[in-house]
């Protein structure tokens, strides 16, 4: 069912995502052929450069903007209001709802990252750089090999991170689902308490142990951390959407 | 006869007001049960309780002996009474949908009845009347062979001819087996189909008979005997 489910999440939020990853790289592709002729036809193309150019930078913001409304707009009206009468009588279990739509929030996070270094290299790769990947390929290869748990770690920090904070974007409504009169100041009342809660435990964690990024060590302590509070999160959210819930 | 729907002592309290107070009743399976009372009497937190959308407050409520879960929403078809379908879907993709989740599910039935009520399934719901809109949730209720319908105010925004459609819908996709609860206030309407009535006031069942009873003892349609109970 949780196939079913992510099928279905992809479609409703697919429809946001994929037009404006093709803008995106539209938009460099255009971006480079500006770039290219400009250099041909002494600086005659300077105006659409800047134009495209700000477009390229307002897509490519747009697309983190719309990660996080997304992931609001999507739980909130899916889940918690009319939309969640359906949800909510599928015969699934409540909490596949929540794997679906953070599955499929975090493929989407995975793809905007993937889509953005994509259009850098359309905007910038040429003979020049690829020599001087060329070049930095052995050292790069050497820090590899050497730092290949850090770099492990790092792409894990960045999954759990993501994950972690969808959650606790996601408790939060669930707390405003808790508050019917006041849902939009409830939900923005606990992102902010959990803040705080998250920020507490941090300052404890840091006075019993410092706590520094470039230490391997120490970053899985955060991974450590900010699992933990996604699984709070998670078993929070689904505590509320399976016992309180209190649709409008 | 065995219940299609019993509730034990069910209760269900909201911050500053009873919903629910202590209700005990069964419904037979094979009925058709109309859930009869007035603006916020209750009904709608009964059928949300019954869909697992609201979780009581003490008491109980059994679906085929069960509490509300995965295996009795399989069972039962809900209609609410507002739209719950996104906008942004055609129709033909909500049918998959529901293909996809439930599968008792018939796409044959529920692609017939869109046509004689002339609706394309290939528009989205964006473009559709709110009538046209609660037609088209009605068609897919009623498209699953399921064992328990529970339609809340299935005939509110639709006019009197479609009512008489929806009505004879409501009756020829109902077999022996299944059990149909609908709640209304357009008591006259419905009467005709019903079995069994119950009234439900302030959070409390006020009378659960038979229709037959209704007419034999009382000598009044339901209708009558409702504008009595619940006059302001």
């Amino acid at each position: 069912m949780l196939g079913k489910l992510m099928k279905y999440e992809i479609r409703a939020t697919g429809r946001i995502f994929l037009p404006l990853y093709g803008l995106i790289l539209l938009s460099a592709a255009i971006l480079r052929g500006f770039m290219a002729a400009n250099e041909k036809a002494n600086n005659l193309f300077t105006m659409p450069i800047n134009i495209t150019g700000t477009i390229y930078f307002l897509l490519i913001a747009a697309v983190f903007v719309m990660t996080l409304v997304v992931m609001i707009q999507r739980f909130q009206k899916n889940l918690l209001s009319d939309e969640g009468y359906l949800s909510f009588t599928l015969p699934v279990k409540t909490h596949s709802h929540i794997d679906a739509k953070m599955l499929v929030t975090l493929i989407w996070i995975i793809l905007s990252v993937l889509v953005i270094i994509l259009s850098v290299f359309i905007l910038a790769v040429n003979q020049n750089v690829i020599l001087s990947f060329e070049k930095s390929y052995l050292p790069f290869s050497d820090w590899f090999t050497s730092q290949s748990w850090l770099f492990v770690e790092y792409i894990v920090l960045f999954l759990v991170g993501s994950l972690s904070i969808t959650l606790h974007i996601y408790a939060s409504m669930a707390v405003g689902n808790l508050c019917p009169k006041h849902r939009l100041l409830a939900a923005f009342g606990a992102f902010l308490g959990f803040g705080v809660i998250e920020q507490i435990v941090a300052t404890f964690m840091a006075i019993w142990r410092v706590t520094s990024l470039d230490d391997t060590a120490d970053l899985s302590i955060v991974i450590l951390f900010a699992g933990v509070f996604g699984v709070a999160y998670y078993f929070f959210t689904d505590w509320v959407l399976s016992k309180k819930l209190n649709l409008e | 006869m065995e219940s299609a729907v019993e509730c034990h002592n069910l209760t269900k309290v909201f911050p500053g007001c009873i919903a629910l107070n202590s209700i005990n009743l069964a419904i037979p399976k094979g009925q058709i049960v109309g859930l009869l009372g007035p603006n916020g009497s209750g009904k709608t937190t009964f059928i949300k309780l019954l869909n697992g959308l609201l979780t009581p407050t003490s008491g109980q409520i059994l679906i085929n002996g069960m509490k509300p879960c995965i295996e009795t929403k399989k069972n039962v078809s809900y209609l609410p009474e507002r739209t719950y379908l996104n906008d942004w879907m055609a129709v033909h993709d909500i049918i998959d949908l529901f293909c996809d989740f439930y599968a008792d599910f018939n796409k044959a039935k529920a692609y017939d009845m869109l046509q004689r009520l002339g609706i394309d399934p290939r528009n989205r719901l964006k473009t559709m009347s709110k009538g046209t809109k609660e037609k088209v949730q009605l068609i897919l209720v009623m498209s699953r062979e399921a064992e328990l319908y529970v339609l809340d105010e299935p005939i509110g925004g639709v006019d009197p001819a479609t009512r008489d459609y929806i009505l004879n819908t409501i009756i020829s996709n109902y077999s022996e087996n299944a059990t149909l609860l609908i709640s209304t206030h357009l008591i006259a309407d419905v009467e005709k189909i019903l079995d069994g009535v119950i009234f439900i006031n302030q959070g409390s069942i006020v009378l659960s008979a038979t229709v037959d009873e209704i007419r034999e003892k009382e000598n009044k349609s339901v209708d009558a005997l409702f504008r009595e109970v619940f006059k302001c």
